[in-house]
């Protein structure tokens, strides 16, 4: 961590003064993680004692939950001398009720999605910590694209058919969605690459490395996935560039391309057949919407209580669908909570970016914050039917690990605009300091 | 760097629409959450489509129509209540649409927007709705159809309590027909859902087309020869009443005289009647759509005029309906919307909801609606006798709406003038003859019922 002390070489042009004063509002992360912390005790406790007397292994799962999160903070507010940690909080929070969720299902799932949060924080704080030196990431960038490309090309050779897509590999009883993990390395990738503005070589290797995610997601048959790698291209390539004509141009293409594939290949013209009229397929291909709404509706604004819905019988409930699950058992206001953190959370990435110390940071923090909200906006209005179902998971609250750790390590990106600049090493290409 | 870190302000666009999703997802939630979460595919409240989880329904009195019992629906013990209430209180299947089982499914379940189902959750039943009907009265009504298809209805003209609502045929919804399809619109509650051809209870809505238009029509005299020649063609009526003046003419349900009347009046002026009673508007009452009374005359010649004006032209009018004219007139004018449901309690015993009388959009002036009165009246004690309704003080008129081949239908449509029984009455005893028989009968019975229990 020494290289983050380090001052700022001179040949930087020094930002103005109003720029460089660490501006520290006073945020009390302890009251707000007391609040979380209540909220959690709340929720986790008839889980925890639904069968009438405490099941130990999930309270063993929710008591280092909690003292878990606390010990996290408590640590990085000491390492880091910091008082801000919305986005850690924000994401205890969602992961909460992520793990609530799965808990009152089977405790193997809670055991799991525990897991699963941990290596999240993990990523996250590796990756918070590579991410503080611009000079690791760049370094970094190669061997990730290689690495993201090596991953999908696996899966195209090693996957499964789930529910149509061609999206999960499958190590003896483990199996992961590489997908998410290059979403990961997809933002990492462009930010680091398109930092170097000048460089229009190593623009072209990202638009190919793009096409390339975006390709393999389509033959796996992953629609929502590569839906949501190009829209974090168009907000990549608009970052780098400013230029609305080209991405318009790239946006017709795309879009002519998706009706060629659609004139060509009907099947996926299918799959989205039911888009506003999932009631008159109430039971075979609109069943999964309707239910959603059904069950939603019925747990009203204050929700039934975990365990009591009836959305949990349905397929996908804990992934996919696990937004209904939330109104339905915990109430429409706290799934109306969780759309407006990450709303806040994109306001936070866009307002960071502004003032951030690197356009590395900028980058990366606003196609972080704009991939996640895409995402949520597919999943959340993809299974209310206000857009075509696409099946991709809620971040941070739908059972599955890859897709929490991609979600931890995504808040990594957006956390990277807090960043002094006294505690940033710069990039200054490939000039070696001596 | 300045203009790249701006860029980002390009997602501010993106969670602006996204918030906006939001809010329309909010707005659905509170628009289409009632009838969502009374979907039949909601296993909370059905089971294999049958509603399963709901609260009691009571007749006004009290009497248990329909409960939740261990997971099942439960009816009256009585199979006689059970096919008389049928239609009002529906199936739990849902096949009656405007039965309280389909109608308010959503109210039965508890639903509200704060709470969802949650009443189902802790109590295991939603709201108890108290129906407006009396089980007795529908039982007498529908003894009294003695097996003629068709259907009674009676509500209060001041309040709007609809204590009689009977259809025929109807099943015992503990037995159900094993093939619905051989009884001819079974599912149907005639009283809301069904049209007919309404005959001479048509000559009072002529009868008031020509109070409003024709300034001597109570002085004026027809002449009626038992037959009357219009456009090449002829209307027939029952009996030769030679000279006759305007009330005689109702009373003697003559249609030479409302031939005569309907072409005096012309088209333009019948309809506007028509329009002013709600015909060819849909009228919703207490959540139930009721089927359209249709008056077309736009294209019609003469001769349909004239038979237009006694009640055989196209034109149809559903019975519910009809009762709320013939309201309207006993309530001096005003028409007051039927209610079906009287009140409604939560499962902690809360009345959440209690009737409140609503005005229909069917308005008369109060001058044509006393005349109106005076001649149903004379109806009664001219006519049919007064004897037919002891002790109920009846205003009315029978209809025959004639069929190409088979038996008439038989209508009565009227109301008692007695202060403690404010109660306007409709009967339609399908292929039964003339309306001064089965229909009157019936009309009386269900009428002497509701007096005897004082209900109102």
């Amino acid at each position: 961590m020494a290289s983050m002390d380090r001052p700022i070489s001179r040949d930087v042009p020094a930002p103005d003064a109003a720029r460089t004063a660490p501006r520290r509002k006073p945020f009390r992360w302890g009251w707000m993680l007391l609040l979380i912390t209540m909220f959690q005790v709340f929720s986790f406790f008839p889980v925890a004692f639904a069968g009438g007397e405490l099941n130990e292994t999930l309270g063993m799962v929710f008591g280092i939950y909690i003292l878990a999160e606390w010990f996290y903070l408590f640590l990085a507010h000491i390492i880091t001398q910091r008082d801000d940690f919305p986005l850690e909080i924000l994401a205890f929070f969602l992961s909460g009720i992520g793990l609530t969720i799965c808990a009152s299902i089977h405790e193997t799932y809670a055991v799991k999605q525990a897991i699963a949060i941990g290596l999240g924080v993990l990523s996250f704080a590796v990756l918070t910590f590579l991410l503080r030196s611009t000079e690791r990431a760049m370094f970094l960038r190669m061997p990730l694209a290689v690495a993201a490309v090596g991953l999908l090309v696996l899966n195209l050779l090693l996957a499964k058919t789930t529910n149509g897509a061609l999206n999960w590999i499958s190590l003896g009883s483990f199996s992961f969605q590489p997908s998410e993990l290059v979403k990961v390395a997809f933002i990492f990738v462009g930010a680091a690459t398109l930092e170097k503005l000048t460089a229009t070589r190593s623009l072209t290797k990202y638009v190919i490395f793009s096409i390339g995610c975006v390709g393999a997601l389509f033959l796996m048959r992953d629609f929502g996935a590569a839906l949501i790698f190009f829209f974090t291209f168009i907000i990549i390539a608009f970052m780098r560039s400013g230029d609305f004509r080209t991405l318009i141009l790239i946006s017709a293409g795309a879009l002519m391309g998706a009706i060629l594939i659609i004139y060509f290949k009907p099947y996926v013209a299918n799959r989205f057949a039911t888009y506003r009229h999932i009631w008159e397929y109430v039971n075979d291909k609109g069943f999964q919407q309707t239910r959603v709404l059904i069950y939603s509706a019925s747990g009203g604004l204050l929700g039934l209580g975990v365990g009591n819905g009836k959305l949990r019988n349905v397929f996908a409930a804990s992934t996919d669908l696990v937004f209904g699950m939330v109104c339905e058992e915990m109430g429409l206001l706290l799934g109306i909570l969780i759309l407006f953190v990450f709303a806040f959370v994109a306001v936070y990435a866009v307002r960071g970016a502004r003032k951030s110390s690197s356009t590395f940071y900028s980058i990366a923090a606003v196609s972080a914050a704009g991939m996640l909200l895409f995402q949520l906006a597919l999943n959340v209005f993809g299974i209310t039917d206000l857009l075509p179902m696409t099946g991709v998971t809620l971040p941070f609250i739908s059972r599955g690990g890859t897709s929490l750790i991609c979600a931890w390590s995504l808040f990594a990106f957006i956390k990277s605009v807090s960043f002094n600049i006294g505690d940033v090493k710069p990039y200054r290409g490939r000039r070696r300091k001596g | 760097m300045n203009k790249t870190t701006r860029r980002g302000y390009a997602l501010i666009p993106v969670i602006i629409a996204f918030l906006a999703g939001a809010v329309l997802l909010v707005y659905m939630f509170v628009v289409h959450g009632a009838a969502w979460s009374s979907n039949r595919a909601n296993s909370h409240l059905f089971t294999a489509g049958r509603l399963s989880t709901a609260g009691t329904i009571f007749d006004t009195r009290g009497k248990t129509l329909a409960q939740t019992q261990n997971g099942r629906r439960v009816f009256s013990d009585s199979r006689s209540v059970r096919k008389a209430t049928l239609h009002i209180v529906g199936d739990p299947l849902g096949m009656i649409s405007t039965g309280a089982h389909a109608a308010y499914k959503s109210r039965l379940s508890g639903y509200n927007l704060v709470d969802g189902i949650y009443s189902i959750q802790k109590y295991g039943r939603g709201n108890d709705l108290t129906l407006a009907v009396s089980a007795d009265a529908c039982v007498a009504a529908w003894n009294a159809l003695s097996g003629y298809n068709g259907t009674v209805g009676v509500f209060n003209y001041k309040t709007g309590a609809l204590v009689c609502s009977v259809s025929a045929p109807s099943f015992d919804v503990n037995d159900p027909p094993s093939d619905p399809e051989k009884l001819d619109g079974v599912y149907l509650n005639r009283l809301f859902s069904g049209v007919y051809t309404p005959g001479s209870t048509m000559k009072i809505v002529t009868a008031l087309s020509a109070l409003e238009n024709i300034p001597d029509i109570a002085t004026r005299t027809f002449t009626c020869n038992g037959r009357m020649r219009v456009g090449g063609s002829e209307v027939v009526c029952m009996g030769t009443h030679g000279e006759i003046g305007f009330q005689a003419a109702l009373n003697k349900s003559c249609n030479c005289a409302f031939a005569q009347i309907a072409l005096l009046l012309g088209k333009e002026k019948l309809s506007a009647t028509a329009r002013e009673l709600a015909f060819n508007t849909p009228i919703k009452t207490d959540g139930i759509q009721l089927a359209v009374s249709s008056l077309k005359l736009q294209n019609a010649s003469e001769l349909e005029l004239a038979w237009a004006g006694v009640g055989q032209y196209e034109t149809l009018v559903n019975p519910c309906h009809l009762m709320m004219i013939v309201g309207a007139i006993a309530n001096g004018g005003q028409g007051v919307q039927p209610q079906v449901i009287r009140s409604m309690q939560s499962p902690s015993g809360v009345t959440v909801y209690r009737a409140i009388t609503r005005n229909s959009s069917i308005s008369i002036s109060a001058g044509y609606a006393q005349t109106l009165q005076k001649i149903l009246r004379s109806n009664v004690t001219e006519q049919y006798g007064d004897n037919r309704f002891p002790n109920l003080q009846m205003c009315g008129k029978t209809g025959t709406a004639e069929l190409d081949g088979k038996t008439s239908h038989s209508w009565f449509v009227g109301f008692s003038q007695r202060a403690d029984l404010p109660l306007a009455v409709v009967v339609v005893a399908e292929n039964a003859g003339y309306g001064s028989g089965v229909a009157m009968n019936t009309a009386n019975a269900v009428m002497q019922s509701l007096l005897q229990n004082k209900i109102q």
